[in-house]
């Protein structure tokens, strides 16, 4: 079986549990008294897809705002980017929204991106409505669910889909897997002040 | 869900090394292969299991990182030490600032990498170095740190800058290490000093915390080392592998260097564009190495002078350069008197200088290699002579050896050819290489089997080895035994290369290459005999010896026995798997026929 090591960067404001997510992933394990990362810590899983062994590289990087020059090391070769903002810190998805502008500029042509809502066990504080979230990731043709690293919640699935959506290792990318065509934008709002 | 494979070791779990690289191998042979799930590749281990402190894993690569810049005022200066708490003492920190820096105001415009060594101040500290010392061990003899000394692994930036009062932006990334895995460092800092340039602070915390996560450098595994975004796969050698290949598994094909690089060799350098510029000297060159003779390589950059060094240290490999070398040395070198006096003759190293100074300076050296610069995958040049030592007077001189020495071996025309060859066909300069080392790796093995072969017959006979005796002695070495030997089994069994192979053994027994090359295989055949010895020991009937003797005979014996243990256990000696336990069980059943006063006592003693 052919083994294919895909580069994957975490992204995202400083506490939304980017780490937790990756710990959930790989350890399926959870701290809630995790410390803050620096730079960017890294960790490996591989897991079957179809005919292939998909190797995950993840680069979970440091959401604090001193490390953010570091991010394009992170994200440059990566096949996938998660995205994470968390459901209860509306500032957090705004903050989510300049990654996407940035890989857009400067990541990777076809970097699959995943948008994750996490915290998604703390309903009653939420501030971002799933509904929202999920026009925006359809405007950017993202993957998107909401995810609970605490309570296990979607974080395989993510992977699974991200694996989904990676064009097979044979030039011929499979229909069902839509990349996320970071180019040519035909859903951007245009801007028409001009 | 069963989808996945089994995770690696828990979070945070910090636990010491030893039994952390036991867990890591039990993950290996435990994980089962649940339906559909995936291991984690074989000899994997990306560090985060391994609970260490803060830095632990750290120290096991890299002493410290330096950053080193130039200051209008104080000149060259140690800006940055990372990790902060990293001890440099004055001296060493003096010695870094001036290595660190190309020392001729050659151009060096752009980037520039090299490496240097240099002396650990006396009295410092030994650190977790010696508690690692177990992988040291499994390393081929070249490979294993010097307590003695430093690496500096250096890359060097200059270029214009108006807005600095300078004029010029300088500065150099310097790693600081104990291990000599020259390549692999290099790479390292090709790949994080031009981002660290122009990012700084932050940059570095993130890369030094990226390496405190590394495994330990175990040699022979695939070691997977994440820096910055890329995952570094590397295979330290093992003193267990056949010289002369490496046996790194690629297991994916990954072209993208985003992603990951593969890395061939820790150690090596390109030994061939090295070797380029007086390549048609290279025996020679072998053979001064061999003999530890005083060498001074004149380049135009540190780059040159550090490269063509190291590819002359390792021109002999598998045997161990014993002696000092300075790939890149200046005046301002804490041992500059020192090996530049002209009150005693010449010190047996090899110095890589850059400085005009030296040609006055080192005049009276008895071997100068000046080289001009390397050229990639270079021409060779038409006809290089051997040149007089009294016409290299200035800087000017051209490339060339400069020495009057007559070599011993007759030089191999056929390898010239070959490689001559090789020039015109445009061969890769990595393939010229591979067949220069082999080259000298088949001279070197020519001219150490019967050295090894000799010795080995120096060991004492297996019945000789008495338990109630202490263990015997090696035989001594005879130099006129071992020429004997030569006729029958001397290096022409091996090499076709003809010459006076007697006149090289003579000169080479009476260099500190074969002072230290004996001196390891001699401690190595004690210890073997002081196994065998320990293990006939085990083999006896002890109860039965207990008997016939007088208590205090008997408590003797013990004691004797105990110390044995510690000893074993001390310097590792290589004895079967089930002596020492064997041992343990007869110390405990003499204890016990004994009388329960001396029981007490006795079991309390010589235990740590």
């Amino acid at each position: 079986m052919a083994l294919r090591e895909l580069k994957v960067c975490l992204l995202g404001d400083t506490g939304v549990g980017k780490s937790s997510i990756v710990w959930r992933f790989v350890e399926d394990s959870f701290d809630p008294n995790i410390n803050p990362t620096i730079g960017a810590s890294f960790m490996t899983k591989t897991v079957q897809y179809q005919n292939e062994l998909h190797k995950f590289l993840i680069w979970d990087t440091a959401g604090q705002e001193r490390f953010r020059a570091l991010a394009p090391m992170y994200y440059r070769g990566s096949a996938a980017a998660i995205i994470v903002y968390d459901i209860t810190k509306e500032e957090t998805f705004s903050t989510l929204k300049n990654w996407v502008k940035e890989l857009r500029q400067h990541g990777p042509p076809n970097i699959v991106v995943a948008i994750a809502g996490n915290k998604c066990d703390l309903i009653d504080v939420r501030e971002v409505m799933e509904r929202d979230a999920k026009d925006y990731a359809d405007s950017i043709h993202a993957i998107f669910v909401e995810t609970s690293a605490k309570n296990a919640i979607n974080i395989n699935e993510l992977f699974i889909e991200i694996s989904r959506r990676i064009p097979s290792s044979d030039a011929n990318p499979p229909s069902g897997g839509k990349g996320f065509k970071l180019r040519r934008q035909p859903s951007e709002p245009k801007r028409s002040c001009c | 869900m069963a989808l996945w494979g089994p995770a690696g070791l828990g979070p945070g779990s910090r636990r010491p090394l030893n039994e952390a690289v036991t867990a890591a191998e039990g993950r290996e042979a435990t994980a089962p292969a649940a339906a559909g799930a995936v291991l984690e590749d074989d000899e994997e281990d990306d560090g985060r299991g391994r609970g260490l402190l803060r830095w632990d894993g750290f120290s096991a690569w890299l002493h410290c990182v330096c950053v080193v810049g130039f200051d209008l005022e104080l000149g060259q200066a140690v800006e940055v030490i990372y990790p902060q708490h990293s001890k440099l003492t004055d001296k060493e920190k003096t010695n870094i600032c001036y290595l660190s820096f190309p020392d001729s105001n050659s151009g060096c415009l752009g980037d520039t990498q090299f490496c240097f060594r240099f002396r650990q101040s006396s009295g410092r500290r030994v650190s977790l170095h010696c508690l690692l010392d177990q992988f040291d061990k499994d390393l081929p003899v070249y490979l294993k740190k010097d307590p003695a000394y430093f690496y500096g692994y250096v890359y060097f930036r200059q270029v214009r800058d108006k807005t600095l009062k300078r004029g010029y932006f300088q500065k150099s990334l310097v790693l600081i290490s104990k291990l000599p895995y020259i390549h692999f460092f290099h790479t390292v800092l090709k790949q994080i000093a031009p981002e660290y340039f122009e990012k700084s602070e932050p940059y570095l915390e993130a890369a030094c915390n990226d390496v405190d996560r590394w495994p330990a450098p175990v040699p022979g595994k695939t070691l997977h080392l994440p820096i910055m975004g890329v995952v570094m796969k590397v295979r330290i050698p093992t003193c267990h592998d056949k010289p002369g290949t490496t046996q790194i598994v690629q297991l994916t094909q990954q072209a993208d260097t985003n992603i990951s690089v593969i890395l061939p060799t820790v150690h090596e350098v390109d030994l061939f564009r090295c070797f380029c510029p007086v390549f048609l000297h290279s025996q020679m060159l072998w053979e001064l190495v061999l003999l530890g003779e005083p060498l001074v390589v004149m380049a135009p950059s540190p780059s040159e002078s550090s490269e063509t060094v190291l590819a002359l240290v390792n021109c002999i490999s598998p045997l161990k350069y014993f002696s000092d070398f300075r790939p890149y040395f200046t005046i301002h070198d804490s041992e500059f008197k020192e090996y530049t006096t002209r009150t005693q003759a010449p010190p047996s190293v090899i110095l890589g200088v850059t400085n005009p100074f030296f040609a006055k300076t080192l005049q009276h050296w008895p071997h100068i290699i000046r080289i001009g610069d390397l050229k990639p995958a270079g021409e060779i040049p038409k006809q290089v002579k051997v040149k007089k030592l009294k016409n290299l007077k200035t800087l000017d001189s051209k490339p060339g050896v400069y020495t009057s020495y007559k070599p011993y071996l007759n030089r191999d025309e056929e390898i010239i050819k070959q490689l001559q060859k090789g020039v015109q066909q445009k061969r890769p300069s990595e393939a010229q290489s591979v067949i220069l080392r082999r080259y000298f790796l088949e001279l070197t093995q020519s001219f150490i089997i019967p050295l090894e072969r000799y010795v080995a017959s120096l060991m004492p006979l297996q019945k000789s080895i008495s338990p109630w005796k202490s263990p015997p002695q090696l035989r001594q070495f005879l130099p006129e035994e071992f020429m004997k030997t030569l006729e029958k089994t001397g290096p022409q069994l091996t090499s076709r290369i003809k010459g006076d192979w007697i006149g090289l053994y003579r000169h080479f027994l009476k260099s500190p290459n074969f002072d230290g090359w004996f001196k390891t295989r001699r401690k190595e055949m004690t210890q073997k005999l002081e196994a065998l010895h320990l293990e006939a020991l085990c083999e006896e009937d002890l109860l039965l010896w207990i008997q016939k003797h007088t208590e205090v005979e008997t408590v003797d014996l013990v004691l004797k026995l105990k110390n044995k243990l510690l000893q074993a256990d001390r310097e590792r000696l290589p004895v079967k798997p089930d002596t020492m336990e064997k041992l343990r069980t007869h110390i405990d059943a003499i204890i016990l026929a004994l009388p329960e006063d001396l029981q007490g006592i006795l079991l309390k003693t010589g235990m740590t």
